[in-house]
């Protein structure tokens, strides 16, 4: 009998249900696809080559943890407060407590296990497709990667289903505690925004402190080491939290006293807003959070992306050299439209290299030369036969040269001198294009091609531009796509958060909407206040996860060679769009909710 | 006599779709209000005073019927045309006084000002007015949760009478007060229909609040029954005949 009125409570509910699984799901995926990297060692070894990373992953688990028990917690209300009503009615018509105690505890469990068990599936299915799509689509190389890793699951299905019994176990003793009167009649009050100023400038003060003393933990990570990106942690939380709890309740109160407040609807958004302050502030904090940790997964992972090319492009002025290059191989330079295409001949022993100087006169050799410490601050030189020579930067010409030549020493000779060698003439092409990355495919088949005649020339001994940038390439793949999966992964975290928090208090607000309309609201007017309520909880994280963002990349200065802020606006200009579509998709859902 | 301010004029209302199973709550309701008039509907539980109220303020449409106020057919009016005649030509208070507890008692009784982009500068005066004429100038700053039942349906009350409206609609107000908040919020609907001559349309399955009210029509199974005027009776009297006419109505 009670079976089945709790199942009855489940059927009038299914909306409220599917948000809460749909929630609860995601999160469990998410935490699956951050601890199928974090916990797979052979992955982190072999892809980044930096022990730091691993450290940062350990880092990160706490953090997802921590953000998992909050979620929880969150979807643990809003599970008991649509079921306060049905239980304490339950107890109206007689049921015993023990039973309830147990409906109660069992319901909660199995929300939890189905949820996590799907959301284990779904995680190792989004690891899989995400890492085909960035695989492919950013030219990298992984080892080791597998998107269905036991432990991670297994770690997962333990934090998960420990906190929900745990959350059951709060269940029971809450509802068998309350009496069925207070059930039944349990509609969360407003609390009314206070404003108690000594108190709200202190955890300013020291929410500022905190986020100060975490930015500047950053900076400092080369002293610091490890314990700086603990400090980190800590203190932005904190004081992020510190800020929202302060800086909101004191924007409510003080927008409601402009002229502003009283046009429209606005004094009713504001006053969602601040009902929901106590509320918010936590799921605000969290979403800052991760807001700065998805933008700066994107940022760095784009950032190391970018680097790759540039640094290619600062090893050597040409992208391949190509020994006795065929009409059809030199066809096929050409149709790159390089915009240096030159062919030198030469003749060879075992010390050296011969090459006739009047070519080099006719055509310099352009050389990369360093200017001080940074590898990126470069000059380019032509050089004639003399001037390359004596040039200490004449070792780009060996690394165009095929294998067994790479270590001999060239010579300049004049054309007497050439002809008087007895040994068979050869030519090396030597050509740049616009942009490597531009014409990958074709230097690489261009490359296979010169290694079927020349079985020494295996990827590294590929001195061009293109050589290197395979080489780099491999070296910061693993780092690329850490930082473009977590970005990814923190990102669906963060929307999950915030659209479910928006979500699961939907269904209070239906009666408000409902009255508006009675007063005789118009639809344009109900909707704009919607739009208007939803986009500050969207907006206020944002802004506070871009600052973090900013500061945060001061951590990165010691990985890379580019600054980290160097073409930050591609990223964030990605990340807005995304961010946006969530916007619009929440609003969406939260319309049909409350505007049946 | 003088142009009625509503008409109501063979009104039907069938619940439930064509196929399903059917319920006619209102069979053919024809009756009139005259400007400044303080009418009352009367009936049992399940009569089909919500609906008809409903209809008659715009919250739900007739399945046939027509109904005018100020000569404005309503029953088809939709959109911002809806909004907009709610918001100007009618007020409403509800049994569960339907106030938004997020936001103060100021706030509550603003809103339809604020909605219809009333200047900044003419809406405290309007609010402290309408509250002082209803006796809530003291709790204007408290949320709906820190007012007693009496005071919310005040609130409410001074919420629906903001715009002047030329209508209110009161769907059993006094059901969730005790007698003496009744019998204040009463006592204020008739000095509101005296000194601004609003039109009042009561709803109730209470004598005591009925007695009030100078013509109450009785409703029964979806169609008006009987009619009663109070003319110069006092109120006392009226209030029993009203329970005598209940005793043969009803039986
Ligand atoms: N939305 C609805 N769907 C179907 N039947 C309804 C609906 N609303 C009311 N009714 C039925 O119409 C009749 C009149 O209801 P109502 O107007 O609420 O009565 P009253 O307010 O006089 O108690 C009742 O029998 C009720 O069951
Ligand atoms: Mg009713």
């Amino acid at each position: 009998m009670l079976t089945k009125l709790a199942l009855t409570g489940f059927k009038n509910r299914w909306r409220d249900y599917l948000v809460l699984f749909s929630g609860l799901i995601m999160s469990s995926a998410i935490f699956y696809m951050f601890e199928a990297l974090a916990t797979n060692h052979d992955f982190l070894k072999q892809n980044t080559g930096i022990s730091m990373v691993g450290i940062i992953f350990q880092f990160g688990s706490v953090l997802l943890t921590i953000i998992t028990l909050v979620y929880i917690s969150y979807a643990n209300s809003f599970l008991l407060s649509m079921r306060k009503r049905d239980y304490g009615l339950f107890m109206l018509v007689g049921a015993r407590k023990s039973k309830i105690g147990q409906l109660i505890w069992l319901e909660t469990l199995l929300v939890g296990v189905v949820a996590t068990v799907i959301g284990i599936i779904f995680g190792t299915a989004l690891t899989a497709g995400i890492s085909r799509l960035l695989i492919s689509s950013m030219d990298l190389t992984l080892h080791h990667l597998s998107a269905w890793y036991l432990p991670a699951a297994g770690i997962t299905l333990l934090l998960y289903v420990g906190l929900f019994l745990l959350a059951g176990l709060f269940n029971l003793v809450t509802l068998t505690k309350t009496p069925a009167l207070k059930l039944l009649h349990s509609n969360d009050q407003p609390n009314r925004p206070r404003l108690k100023p000594a108190r709200q400038l202190l955890e300013i003060i020291v929410g500022l402190i905190a986020i100060a003393i975490g930015y500047w933990s950053m900076a400092h990570l080369d002293t610091l080491q490890l314990a700086g990106i603990g400090i980190a942690l800590v203190t932005i939380v904190l004081g992020t939290y510190f800020l929202f709890n302060a800086i909101f309740v004191w924007l409510m109160v003080g927008l409601k006293r402009l002229p502003f407040a009283q046009r429209g609807l606005n004094s009713f958004t504001l006053s969602q807003l601040s009902f929901r302050i106590r509320n918010y502030t936590k799921m605000l904090s969290i979403v800052a959070m991760l807001f700065a940790l998805a933008l700066g997964a994107i940022t760095v992972g784009m950032g190391f992306h970018a680097q790759t090319p540039k640094l290619a492009a600062s090893s050597n002025a040409y992208d391949m050299g190509i020994v006795n290059a065929t009409t059809a191989e030199k066809q096929q330079v050409t149709a790159l439209k390089p915009t240096t295409n030159v062919t030198y001949h030469f003749k060879t022993d075992k010390k050296a290299v011969y090459y006739q100087a009047t070519e080099f006169d006719q055509h310099p050799f352009t050389t990369i030369n360093m200017q001080g410490k940074n590898q990126l601050n470069f000059k380019r030189k032509t050089n004639d036969a003399k001037q390359l020579s004596k040039s200490p930067a004449s070792y780009q010409l060996s690394q165009l040269q095929a294998s067994q030549s790479q270590n001999k020493a060239n010579v300049f000779l004049s054309a007497k001198d050439y002809q008087k060698l007895a040994q068979p003439e050869h030519s090396l092409t030597v050509f740049a294009t616009n942009d490597v990355t531009q014409h990958l495919p074709a230097l690489k088949r261009l490359a296979k091609v010169q290694g079927q005649r020349d079985h020494g020339l295996v990827d590294n001994m590929l001195g061009g531009r293109y050589g290197n940038y395979v080489m780099i390439n491999g070296m910061y793949s693993g780092l690329e796509f850490m930082g473009l999966f977590l970005g990814i992964a923190f990102l669906a975290m963060l929307a999950s958060c915030l659209m479910f928090k928006i979500l699961s208090g939907a269904d209070a607000d239906k009666h408000r909407y409902a009255m508006l309309d009675k007063i005789g609201t118009t639809h344009q007017q109900l909707r704009g206040a919607i739009n208007k309520e939803i986009a500050v909880l969207f907006i206020l994280p944002g802004i506070v996860g871009v600052i973090h963002v900013l500061f945060g990349l001061q951590m990165f200065k010691f990985l890379m060679v580019v600054s980290p802020y160097t073409g930050i606006w591609l990223p964030f200009v990605i990340f807005a769009g995304l961010y946006l579509l969530y916007y619009l998709l929440t609003v969406t859902i939260y319309r049909r909710i409350v505007l049946q | 006599m003088t142009t009625p301010i509503m008409t109501v004029s063979d009104l039907h209302k069938t619940y439930g779709k064509a196929g399903t199973k059917q319920y006619e709550a209102l069979k053919g309701i024809d009756f009139s209000v005259q400007p400044g008039e303080f009418v009352g509907i009367m009936g049992a539980s399940g009569s089909g005073k919500t609906t008809l109220l409903n209809m008659l303020a715009t919250l739900d449409q007739p399945t046939s019927g027509e109904v005018t106020i100020h000569q404005q057919p309503i029953t088809h009016l939709k959109g911002n045309q809806l909004a907009d005649f709610r918001a100007k030509e009618i007020g409403f208070i509800f049994q569960d006084f339907n106030l938004l507890e997020t936001m103060t008692a100021y706030e509550n009784i603003a809103l339809p000002l604020t909605l219809q982009k009333v200047p900044a500068k003419k809406i405290r005066p309007a609010v402290e007015n309408v509250a002082t004429q209803l006796g809530i100038q003291d709790f204007l700053t408290n949320y709906p949760n820190e007012l007693s039942g009496g005071q919310k349906q005040r609130v409410a009350a001074a919420r629906a009478l903001i715009n002047e409206p030329a209508m209110l609609f009161g769907d059993e107000p006094t059901g969730a007060l005790d007698s003496k908040s009744a019998r204040e919020l009463l006592d204020l609907f008739t000095k509101i229909n005296h000194d601004q001559n609003v039109s009042i349309l009561l709803v109730t399955h209470d004598p005591f609040s009925a007695s009030y009210c100078q013509r109450i029509l009785f409703i029964k199974d979806g169609r008006i029954g009987q009619e009663l005027r109070r003319g110069e009776m006092n109120r006392s009297d009226f209030y029993q005949q009203i329970l005598d006419n209940l005793g043969t109505f009803e039986q």
